[in-house]
Order: C-alpha cells, then sequence, then structure tokens
C-alpha cells in the first residue's frame, strides 16, 4: 500500500514537471504558410501546448481577429473575420479544449493574420494570460508588408520573411510594446511537434521528435538591447515564439495579466 | 605573347562578370503574375515582382490559344488587370519583356 503511494505521488511529481516543462502558446494554424496559388486556405485557433500536444485550453470569444493583406506596393488592407469564426472543440492528447476555425480566400502576396484572444483566467496562478498572434501566409512569392507592424499593443515584427526560412537558417524578429522595442525580453520557443489533423481537430497522436530533456521542450532565449531576437531553426515545421509579460502593469478584471505577443513561423527542407 | 593572353583572360572574366550580373539580376527580381476568377465573370490578375516592386503598366494581353489577341491593356496602379472572362480556351500574358513575361493558362485560373 505504501509503496503504491510513493508510486502515484512519483508519478504526479513526473506529470507536474512535464506540465511545467511546456508553455500556453497560442496558435493560429494553416498547414502551409508559403502557397503557390490561391483560394481558400483553413485557419484553426487553438490555445495549446504545442511541443507534447498537452492540455488544451478552454479559449473564450476572441477580442480580435484580422488580416492585413499587401502585395507589393499597393496600401495593406485589413479585413475583420471575427464574424467568421465557428467555435469548434479541439482535442489535445490529454483533453478537449474549445477552441474556433474559419477559412479565407487569399489572393497574391502577403496575409498577416492577428489574434486578440480573450484574456485566458490561469486558475493555478490565479492571474491572466492574453497572447496576441500573427502568422503571415504568403501567396505567389509577391512579398507585401511582412515586416511592417500591424500595429497590436504588443507584437513581434518579423526581420527575416516568416515563409521563406529553410531548416538551418536563423529567424529573427523585433519585440514591440506600444510600437517600441523592448530590450531583454524573454522569449518562449516551442516547435508543433504533433500534426494538427485538420478534419479530426485535433493532434497527431505519435510526435515527430522527442526532447532528450524538459529544457528541450520549452526553449528560452532572450531579446538585444534592441528587443530583437534571434534563433537558428533547426527542423522543418512550424515553430512558435512567445515574448512573455511585455506590459508588467497590465491587469484583466482585477487580476494580473500576462500580455504576451506570440507568432509562428515555418521552415522547409532544402531537398 | 603575354599581353596578349592576359587581355583573353580579362576578357573572359568580364564576360563572367556581366552573366553573373544578368542572372543576378533576374533572380532578384522575378516577375509574378497570379488570376483570379471573380465569380461574376470577370477575372483579375495581379502583377508583381518579387522584390515587391510596382507592374503598374505592364501591358497584359488576353489570347486566345491560336494567338489571337482578345482582350488587351495594362495592369492599373494597384498592379492590377481585370477583364471578362472569354468564350473559349485562352491565355493571359503578362509582357514585362524580355526575360520577364509570364504566361497564364486560363484553364488554370480558378476561384
Amino acid at each position: 500500500m505504501k509503496k503504491t503511494l510513493v508510486s502515484t505521488l512519483a508519478g504526479a511529481v513526473l506529470l507536474g514537471a512535464a506540465a511545467t516543462a511546456s508553455a500556453h502558446f497560442q496558435m493560429i494554424y494553416t498547414p502551409d504558410s508559403a502557397l503557390n496559388k490561391g483560394g481558400s486556405i483553413p485557419l484553426k485557433l487553438v490555445f495549446t501546448h504545442p511541443f507534447d500536444a498537452g492540455h488544451t485550453m478552454d479559449m473564450g470569444q476572441p477580442e480580435q481577429f484580422f488580416v492585413v493583406r499587401s502585395r507589393g506596393e499597393n496600401e495593406p488592407q485589413r479585413t475583420d473575420l471575427l464574424d467568421t469564426l465557428t467555435p469548434i472543440d479541439w482535442q489535445s492528447l490529454t483533453n478537449s479544449g474549445k477552441a474556433f476555425e474559419t477559412s479565407y480566400q487569399a489572393r497574391g502576396g502577403d496575409h498577416i493574420f492577428c489574434l486578440v484572444p480573450a484574456p485566458y483566467f490561469e486558475a493555478e496562478e490565479d492571474s491572466y494570460i492574453q497572447q496576441s498572434t500573427k502568422v503571415i501566409v504568403n501567396v505567389g512569392g509577391e512579398p507585401g508588408a511582412w515586416s511592417e507592424p500591424v500595429g497590436l499593443p504588443v507584437e513581434i515584427v518579423p526581420l527575416a520573411k516568416p515563409y521563406d526560412r529553410w531548416t538551418g537558417n536563423v529567424f529573427q524578429g523585433r519585440v514591440l510594446f506600444n510600437g517600441k522595442p523592448v530590450p531583454y525580453a524573454e522569449i518562449e520557443i516551442e516547435y508543433l511537434n504533433h500534426e494538427p489533423l485538420l478534419e479530426k481537430n485535433a493532434f497527431a497522436e505519435k510526435g515527430q521528435v522527442a526532447a532528450p530533456q524538459d529544457a528541450f521542450v520549452l526553449q528560452t532565449i532572450f531579446a538585444d538591447e534592441n528587443g530583437v531576437f534571434t534563433y537558428g531553426i533547426p527542423r522543418a515545421g512550424w515553430w512558435g515564439f512567445a515574448a512573455l509579460g511585455l506590459d508588467p502593469d497590465y491587469s484583466y478584471e482585477g487580476k494580473e495579466c500576462s500580455r504576451d505577443a506570440v507568432i509562428w513561423i515555418q521552415a522547409r527542407d532544402m531537398k | 605573347m603575354k599581353t596578349s593572353k592576359m587581355n583573353k583572360m580579362k576578357q573572359m572574366a568580364l564576360a563572367a562578370a556581366v552573366i553573373f550580373a544578368t542572372v543576378g539580376t533576374v533572380n532578384a527580381h522575378t516577375p509574378l503574375c497570379s488570376c483570379f476568377d471573380n465569380g461574376d465573370d470577370t477575372i483579375t490578375c495581379e502583377g508583381g515582382y518579387s522584390d515587391g516592386s510596382s507592374a503598374s503598366g505592364v501591358a497584359v494581353r488576353v489570347e486566345s490559344n491560336d494567338g489571337k489577341v482578345l482582350q488587351e491593356g495594362a495592369m492599373d496602379g494597384n498592379s492590377e488587370f481585370t477583364f471578362d472572362r472569354p468564350a473559349g480556351e485562352f491565355s493571359v500574358v503578362f509582357d514585362g519583356g524580355e526575360g520577364h513575361s509570364i504566361v497564364v493558362p486560363g484553364k488554370e485560373i480558378v476561384q
């Protein structure tokens, strides 16, 4: 009996350790960030732990969801997509969480999809998290305003095209709060390790890589004095970058709220 | 003899530099043109270049498969050209000049 209790406790401790190793990441997922042709593209909005396809949090009604489309020297055009969102249940490996989906008719150039989700209450920490998230999809190779801020209060602005990275390239971004760089911002990085299965609204059970130790699940880097960070991309696929707590004084409903900026990029193998 | 050989080497180096420069220009400035069916019997073609520069003013032709020009015009201020969908098979020619032209077959144009 005593032995069973010890085993159970050990298991709980291990589970606890695993849970803290990966971070909450707001995702805007679509399979391909660099399309040859336009057409309807699927978008899934999921608040989850992407490396281990772990606990998926219930999303509330987002505050904002829009796209800024730009092509060449044309003026960027903003389109509100909030009304197009449909609630879905997203299946992680451990639970089911409330998420959203939509589809978008993409034409040529850059499409910067931007999400400001409802603040999420993290009961264990008695505080909220709000991750303003961007993903940039290009159609046809003609660039637009991918390197321009869209004006979110917290935002990561790419300094390298987020859709043209080969595996082994670096990705650079600048962390902004109210349009100004955030020196030495802390950035967490996670790999989307389990393929999202669009038809099932679920993660694939099998991950692509195994982390040798918990530190590799959630990597941490810091921006420099100009708010610029650099990351060498070791593997093809989607990578999430989350700059944490950019507005230390921010609160929501009387409680602390971590205002984070997230960007997702996709790298491809040279083959 | 020695001078002549030197001159020949210089000429070869110059030729190589010219070739590189030409290739470099093409790579850095690839023409792009995508066309979309607007769902109302019109088609919009979006032109541009891989470095993001404008294709405003570039000539566009809509040609039948036997080479007859059905419609022609130029990319507008937004580097777009909209035309009525022809009845038969056709192609859109984005005529950016030698090395900078693109042909988009009509059958590949979807919404």
